[in-house]
């Protein structure tokens, strides 16, 4: 026990002396996790998608993935209404609706075809509008990059998600192991972008976080994200046009000089 | 994840932006619009040609990029202690890489349409941020946006955007990580080295 205090200490002391990400305060246990997630990925989760989308006929797979989407819109009704989105819950409602029904339990994707948008809300994005900061980034076993804040929405799709109605066990993790190999499979284009990669864990991770205060700010963000990894004396590098790399807008809230305070302030 | 599928095309694009033979004076819209409406042209034209979609791309887009401020931008602090060689050689091996990893995937772009939503001010009047949306049928518009400045010579991108994931942040870490443990020179070999890599591999794929 002690000794695991002392690691846990150790470990926090790493985490605050060489920050490489100013969200990623528990580096130094997350890229083991990388690790074993990579493994997982590689004997398991890829081939099986790799066979997927190579043995399946593309209309099956378009069902497929047709089928859980349609779940996630669901959830995007609340995740959208909680923000006062009352539009995106409506077309959210609407595209639930069709798709359940005239799609046949969501295999067929009618909603669209007849323009009514899809939204592209969460949980996370949700509690994110209502300025409940991301806490530190994860990297979660079998569950790939998160942040505490954005957990929340996967938390709330296992507690209330269709898994809950499964009978018996069994069929809960087909349903679980049939999404994840449709997860896997939309992102197999990318493996050769990741492979050319120096550093793939933080390829990986400044990518998710990134994006995750781009879709909070509804593509819109105030300024780019404070990860920390820019020019730490806020000078830009390059002389040409000073000062672009902080902020592009005036509703920039903290001072551009102090990186440290405005990365424990401002969250993705 | 799903949107670093488009960074592909956000890359070229945005090289491609960085190109034609648009005037100095064109506005940043301006340049976009023209810019994607040929290189989508040029993608349909060769769809079964990558190679050459690459090069005449890349033709087009070379002169509206500035390579080198988005090389500073991308090596972030170490770039002022590299000498003029270094900084030279970075440069070169960065666009190397980018035109090799980006502008050769872009065959699969060939039905892509691209939406210009307006553009954002940045901190000065030399800066301006052009918001896109790419279209594919049957998929989620992607939000793809071109960082502008101002130069003596006209507009020139120097970041481009996908779905909020910056390309010069994304490489900045990585590229800082390799400075710190092999130097400026080693992140210059590293990136030559994974070129000529490719390269090798291009030829020995083509015999």
């Amino acid at each position: 026990m002690r000794r695991l205090i002392a690691c846990l200490f150790a470990l926090a002391l790493a985490g605050c002396a060489t920050p490489s990400n100013n969200y990623d305060p528990l580096e130094s246990i997350n890229r083991p996790l990388y690790t074993l997630n990579k493994g997982i990925d590689k004997v398991a989760l890829r081939p099986l998608a790799q066979t997927w989308t190579t043995v399946t006929p593309e209309p099956v797979q378009k069902g497929v993935h047709n089928f859980f989407e349609n779940i996630y819109d669901l959830f995007a009704i609340p995740a959208a209404a909680l923000q006062g989105k009352f539009e995106d819950a409506g077309n959210g409602l609407g595209r639930v609706l069709l798709n359940t029904t005239v799609g046949l339990a969501g295999l067929f994707d009618v909603a669209t075809e007849l323009e009514i948008p899809k939204s592209d809300e969460d949980f996370g994005q949700t509690l994110g509008y209502w300025g409940v900061p991301s806490g530190p980034y994860l990297m979660l076993p079998g569950l790939g990059p998160k942040t505490v804040r954005d957990s929340v929405d996967s938390a709330i799709y296992f507690a209330a998600g269709p898994t809950t109605y499964l009978n018996p066990e069994s069929a809960r993790y087909v349903f679980i192991g049939v999404n994840a190999m449709d997860k896997r499979a939309q992102l197999l284009p990318f493996d050769k972008t990741l492979a050319e990669q120096y550093d793939e864990y933080a390829f990986v991770r400044d990518t998710y976080l990134q994006r995750r205060w781009f879709k909070v700010h509804d593509g819109n963000p105030p300024y780019p994200l404070p990860m920390g990894n820019d020019d730490p004396d806020g000078k830009d590098p390059a002389p040409a046009a000073p000062k672009k790399e902080q902020g592009s807008q005036p509703v920039k809230p903290a001072d551009p000089a102090k990186p440290s305070v405005k990365a424990r302030a401002e969250q993705p | 994840m799903k949107s670093i599928k488009f960074w592909f095309v956000a890359m070229s694009l945005a090289l491609v932006a960085g190109s034609s033979v648009a005037a100095p004076a064109d506005a940043p819209e301006q340049i976009v619009r023209s810019v994607s409406r040929d290189v989508l042209e040029i993608i349909r034209k060769n769809d079964k040609d990558s190679a050459r979609v690459r090069d005449q791309v890349d033709a087009r887009v070379a002169p509206l990029a500035n390579y080198n401020r988005m090389t500073a931008l991308a090596v972030g602090r170490h770039w002022r202690n590299a000498t003029p060689e270094q900084q030279q050689a970075l440069v070169r091996e960065f666009r190397q890489m980018l035109v090799r990893t980006y502008l050769s995937a872009l065959t699969i772009y060939k039905n892509a349409r691209v939406d210009v939503k307006g553009s954002r001010g940045g901190n000065s009047s030399d800066e301006l941020d052009v918001r896109t949306e790419v279209f594919l049928p049957g998929q989620k518009p992607i939000p793809l946006d071109f960082s502008f400045e101002k130069t003596s010579a006209g507009w020139k991108v120097y970041d481009i955007a996908v779905d909020g994931i910056s390309f010069i942040n994304n490489h900045r870490n990585q590229f800082n990580a390799i400075v710190q443990k092999e130097g400026i020179d080693g992140l210059i070999k590293n990136l030559s080295g994974r070129n000529a890599a490719a390269r090798g591999n291009k030829v020995a794929s083509k015999r």
